[in-house]
């Protein structure tokens, strides 16, 4: 074997070896590379709070002057308008939200101290919230609601009102663990139901103060007094939040985009440029695939003679094939290797700066996975050609 | 392998011409294990063509090449590569010892392909030959008449039913020639082997070997 090796090696080129090991490094570590600041990053940029997914947007018509003066039916959405919404190419799902059709008071007691609010609830089909269906569920018989309220509520009570008022600053975990009381009454003050509320989360997303669709159903049977009313706010499931064509869309009838939607045009930027940077790291790896097909063929093509007088002798074609696929395989797992070490140096470069922000990152794992595979990948595709030279030299006609 | 049978051989390029006599083209022959075939042809006779049908490297021909019981077409390349290291030894006109390894190398290389003949068994035959000294010499360095040699010795490491030279003694004197001649025929038959010769004129002198006239 060393022999055959010895021979077989003759005229390799270190030069064009290196520079495959060099190209496909480079490669590998943009795809792999890009993909692990995407991962990592991605939290920033998405702003995702669980409860309600990025590419849900909330719409509502803009309130003016008219709108006062004509009573509120203006604001709110008419059947055909849906409609006509549901049937825009980037729309996934509309889901309509209702709004309680009664009065609502919140009282929180700790310590002796007492606050009251009064407070409205909405509500929206519950497969645009995700939060595990054993938290976000209401049936007629049990004693508590599970409430979502705005984040902006907590900041203002915390650092508005709290402050002013003597009262201690909440953390998000402490006031999940706070029993909300909650009075409801009907407009005409006949009936009226008591209850416990439980807070699972705050959105910054959804600026309402959220219950089950089921409550909601329930609560308005006993309370409302049956008048149903068109929804003043939509919220719109859409293939992709960045998309012009949204914006165009609400601009024309004059409607808004409830909250910070710079968030998903960012995220939406980010992926456009991470899935650049991604196809720009795959043609180099592509690139680096040919220069060492190109350079085997050639070493190859100049070792013919040798190659075919071994066959001659009746050396197996694997044995033939081994010394070119060891150098695929060294080349490959040296530029590998040669990446994952700048991997790790470039994520330590960025890490602490993310984790500043507040980026719970994801970790080394997929990028290591897309390496290998690429890796692999490439090995592989070689190999085979290596593999189909070899056969076509054992074909050949005696040169003679 | 016990018998190598051609029938109705012929190669491609002398379909359309008109052949002078030939006890080998266009017949039905075998050769067998142990025997002798002294296979005499003038230039251009198609010598080389029938070596490279019988090891495989050329399939232009006409008619059939049976391997016992075994169409030699139908042969996978991983039969033929077993063939060429354990069945058929072969010794190419053109000789193809490796220029840049040394003689000793060239007969090494044989020798880890096949793990059949041992190294004590291979010096005797070189010293027999003249060939102690110059042996890490690149074989490319030595003369036509000593790569001769060494590519003889080369063929002759592997296990095989029958051994194919091809002009094998074309440049060595015929003190030489007696001499590879007997180590041929000593080994051939320990291992019960056919021998085939091909010559255009300085056979190898093995003795009462069957004629064919190609």
């Amino acid at each position: 074997m060393g022999l055959i090796g010895k021979l077989l090696k003759k005229n390799t080129s270190p030069a064009r070896i290196i520079g495959f090991a060099v190209s496909n490094f480079i490669g590998i570590l943009i795809v792999a590379g890009a993909l692990m600041f995407y991962l990592d990053s991605k939290d920033i940029w998405d702003d995702d709070e669980g409860f309600v997914h990025t590419d849900y947007l909330v719409i509502n018509k803009k309130v003016t002057s008219a709108n006062t003066l004509e009573g509120d039916g203006a604001s709110r959405f008419s059947a055909p308008e849906i409609e006509d919404l549901r049937r825009q190419p980037w729309v996934r799902r509309v889901g309509e939200f209702s709004s309680s059709d009664f009065r609502v008071y919140a009282s929180v007691s700790q310590g002796g101290r007492g606050m009251e609010t009064a407070l409205f609830f909405e509500a929206v089909p519950g497969s645009f919230v995700d939060v595990p269906s054993s938290d976000w569920h209401f049936s007629e018989g049990d004693e508590e609601v599970p409430v979502i309220i705005p984040k902006d509520y907590l900041t203002l009570y915390n650092f508005g009102f709290a402050g002013s008022a003597g009262l201690p600053q909440l953390s998000e975990q402490l006031i999940g663990g706070i029993p909300l009381q909650l009075y409801m009454r009907s407009y005409d003050g006949n009936r009226s139901l008591n209850m416990r509320g439980r807070i699972v989360g705050f959105s910054s997303r959804l600026n309402t103060v959220l219950v089950p669709e089921s409550f909601m159903r329930y609560a308005d049977s006993r309370l409302g007094d049956g008048r149903g009313s068109l929804p003043s706010r939509l919220i719109v499931d859409v293939s992709s939040p960045g998309d012009v064509a949204i914006t165009e869309y609400l601009k024309a009838r004059s409607w808004e985009m409830a909250g910070d939607k710079s968030g998903s045009s960012a995220a939406f930027l980010l992926r456009l440029v991470v899935g650049i940077v991604l196809a720009v790291g795959a043609l180099i790896t592509l690139l680096s695939v040919f220069v060492l097909m190109l350079s085997i063929s050639l070493l190859m093509e100049k070792n013919r003679l040798v190659i075919h007088r071994l066959l001659m002798l009746g050396a197996p074609l694997r044995d033939v094939a081994a010394p070119y696929c060891r150098m695929i395989i060294f080349g490959s797992i040296a530029a590998w290797v040669m990446a994952l070490v700048s991997l790790f140096i470039v994520r330590g470069f960025y890490i602490a700066a993310l984790e500043g922000l507040g980026a719970a990152p994801a970790g080394l794992l997929w990028a290591v996975v897309t390496g290998t595979v690429l890796t692999v990948a490439v090995v592989a595709v070689n190999i085979l050609a290596v593999r189909r030279k070899v056969k076509t030299a054992w074909g050949m006609k005696m040169s003679k | 392998m016990d018998s190598i049978t051609l029938k109705t051989l012929l190669p491609r390029v002398f379909a359309r011409e008109e052949m002078p006599f030939s006890q080998v083209w266009r017949s039905e022959l075998s050769f067998h294990r142990g025997g002798r075939y002294l296979v005499e042809s003038a230039s251009g006779g198609g010598k080389s063509s029938l070596a490279a049908f019988l090891i495989g490297s050329r399939n232009d021909y006409e008619g059939s090449i049976w391997f016992d019981d075994r169409d030699a077409r139908t042969l996978s390349i991983a039969e033929w590569q077993d063939i060429r290291r354990s069945h058929i030894a072969y010794l190419p006109q053109e000789l193809s010892v490796f220029p840049e390894l040394s003689a000793i190398d060239n007969i090494r290389l044989k020798m880890d392909l096949t793990g059949d003949v041992d190294m004590p068994r291979v010096e005797g035959w070189l010293r027999r030959l003249g060939m102690e000294s110059r042996l890490d010499y690149p074989a490319g360095r030595l003369s036509i008449g000593q790569q001769q040699r060494v590519a003889l010795v080369r063929s002759l490491c592997q296990p095989f039913d029958f051994i194919l030279l091809d002009e094998p003694v074309s440049h060595l004197d015929e003190e030489n020639n007696r001499i590879a001649a007997r180590i041929v025929e000593e080994e051939a038959e320990r291992r019960g082997a056919g021998i085939i010769v091909f010559s255009v004129g300085n056979p190898l002198l093995i003795e009462n070997p069957v004629k064919l006239t190609l």
